[in-house]
């Protein structure tokens, strides 16, 4: 039984076709890369995932439950993770506060099971390397350390899925490591990973499978180094190729 | 000394609605311009049912505290339906409403004429001792409203605020935090509505007009929006010149004119110097 299950999403917006008769399954525990040219509808498919676009077409299936209908924040409390390509931090608000908000709002179970807060907050910073700065403004963080935080805070507030826009962008190269790790220690955890990232490499090293977006359909997916060789990503990538 | 009392009495009937208004739009960052309206509501409510139609004080409370809750979530459900704009508007429009109403329907509410003759009741009827009740209601309430700010629903609404997106994608409801932020500017709206009528032994539909609801907006503005203290600080400052303007004994023709200028030269200068925490834009996804 997969964990998300996408069955022909569609989304039309304005007349145009953002995403066509998307499907695919992810199983729990999986970590799947998501790729595709710029504007192929990789972000938009992951808020329709996270409920903030309604899809025209299809459904979402996640542990059973149908949730194509359900906003937001029920389907973050079901245990759906969003990491921004653009930084979910909340800038104005300190540290130890970004991640509060988030314990704050787990749904009463999984928080009872949870230790105290304070502990919680601390193995939060602690494990985003980041708790010498608690008590800082998270705006003063670097692209990195941002990321850090936001990863740490969607792991430790009980999410089950999560959907990564790009982990490494606007992240230093020297810190771009220690993101890998973070997200070795998703895998670790079992967790369900979706992610989106143009660094092929670092796709092919930690994903299980790809799947590869263009133009807003599903044009192939498979393992990363198939993937990696087949004739479709060149195309997808480079245009077709004028010899064959 | 008897004109302190009254800037002090009068800075913290103020301090009721604007501290409420101030969470919906100084910390919410909510386009909201109604909140006249949620006073208008809860006042004639209970002065109407009280004066012209003779209801214990208590059953008045009660229908005042019905009506004015209803009108806090009618705002709340147009503010989750209406784009931000479109909802400032819309909150103009209704309490441009609720006060032509009041004005138009004079055989219940006397119309422009206003209501006299409101009771103190048990509130007390020395100058220093009311000033005594008013001061200590405020204290209450400044420090109810700061430890609200201090809890996870202070933290939910800045969060909110900062982007909406980010923080629905933690499990944040917008409709219940924000439903709650209405809540609490009625709530405020509710209790200058027992308080100030009395003061001054009238209920008159000119203290709620919009020229109010622009007084508000600097004050929360000018004292740093979401601020307690700024907004607080900001109160005194510009009640002390309001009424002080009044009893220079400058004649009424005169008097009208310069507060709005000064009123509208207040808010002008606050806006340039906070144009950029008032509304920051929103950072796209
Ligand atoms: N709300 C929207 N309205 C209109 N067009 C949109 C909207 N959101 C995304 N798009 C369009 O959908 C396409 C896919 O965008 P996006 O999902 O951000 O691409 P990716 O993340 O793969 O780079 C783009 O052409 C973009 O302009
Ligand atoms: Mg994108």
């Amino acid at each position: 039984m997969p964990i998300l299950s996408l069955a022909n999403i569609g989304l039309t917006i304005q007349g145009h076709h953002i995403l066509n008769g998307v499907s695919f399954d992810v199983e729990e525990g999986e970590v799947v890369g998501l790729i595709g040219p710029n504007g192929s509808g990789k972000t938009t498919l992951f808020n329709v995932l996270s409920g903030f676009l309604k899809p025209t077409e299809g459904s979402v299936t996640f542990r059973e439950d149908d949730i194509t209908h359900l906003i937001p924040s029920k389907r973050a409390q079901l245990g759906v993770g969003r990491v921004f390509q653009h930084f979910g931090i909340f800038r104005e608000m300190t540290l130890e506060d970004n991640v509060r908000v988030a314990l704050e709002a787990m749904p009463k179970e999984l928080r009872n099971d949870m230790g105290t807060m304070e502990e919680t907050v601390r193995a939060t910073l602690e494990m985003a390397t980041l708790l010498s700065h608690a008590k800082q403004k998270a705006g003063s963080l670097s692209g990195g350390q941002m990321r850090l935080l936001e990863i740490a805070r969607t792991l430790k507030s009980g999410k089950e899925l999560f959907l990564l826009d790009e982990p490494t962008a606007g992240v230093s190269p020297k810190m771009t490591h220690q993101v890998a790790d973070i997200i070795g220690a998703l895998k670790k955890e079992k967790k369900t990973v979706l992610i989106i990232e143009h660094d092929l490499p670092f796709i092919a090293q930690i994903c299980d499978r790809v799947v590869v977006l263009d133009v807003g359909q599903v044009v192939l997916s498979g393992k990363p180094d198939e993937v990696k060789k087949s004739k479709e990503l060149q195309e997808v990538y480079f245009g077709a190729d004028p010899t064959t | 000394m008897d004109f302190l009392l009254h800037i002090i009495i009068m800075a913290c009937l103020t301090l009721f609605p604007l501290l409420g208004y101030n969470i919906v739009f100084g910390k919410g960052k909510i386009l909201h311009f109604g909140q006249e309206a949620q006073s208008l509501m809860a006042v004639y409510t209970l002065w109407v049912l009280v004066v012209q139609f003779q209801q214990p004080f208590l059953l008045a409370l009660l229908a005042s505290l019905l009506t004015t809750t209803m009108l806090s979530l009618l705002l709340a459900q147009l503010s989750f339906r209406l784009e931000p704009d479109g909802f400032g508007v819309m909150s103009i429009a209704l309490h441009l409403a609720v006060l032509s109403i009041i004005l138009n329907w004079q055989s219940v509410t006397r119309g422009a004429l206003g209501i006299p003759r409101i009771p103190r009741g048990i509130l007390p009827s020395s100058l220093e001792r009311y000033a005594l009740v008013v001061v200590l209601g405020a204290i209450a309430w400044y420090f109810f409203l700061r430890r609200l700010e201090r809890s996870s629903f202070g933290r939910n609404l800045v969060a909110l605020s900062e982007h909406e997106w980010h923080a629905e994608s933690l499990g944040i409801s917008r409709k219940k935090v924000h439903t709650i932020a209405f809540l609490l500017a009625g709530t405020g709206s509710m209790i200058s509505a027992i308080l100030f009528p009395p003061y001054i032994f009238l209920l008159s539909p000119l203290d709620y007009n919009f020229q109010h609801m622009i007084f508000f907006v600097m004050c929360a503005v000018a004292g740093g929006p979401g601020s307690l203290r700024g907004v607080t600080l900001a109160i005194f400052l510009i009640i002390f010149l309001r009424e002080g303007l009044r009893f220079m004994g400058l004649p009424a023709d005169i008097l009208g004119p310069v507060q709005i200028m000064s009123f509208g030269l207040i808010l002008f200068v606050a806006v340039c110097v906070r144009r950029d925490t008032l509304f920051p834009k929103q950072r796209t996804v």
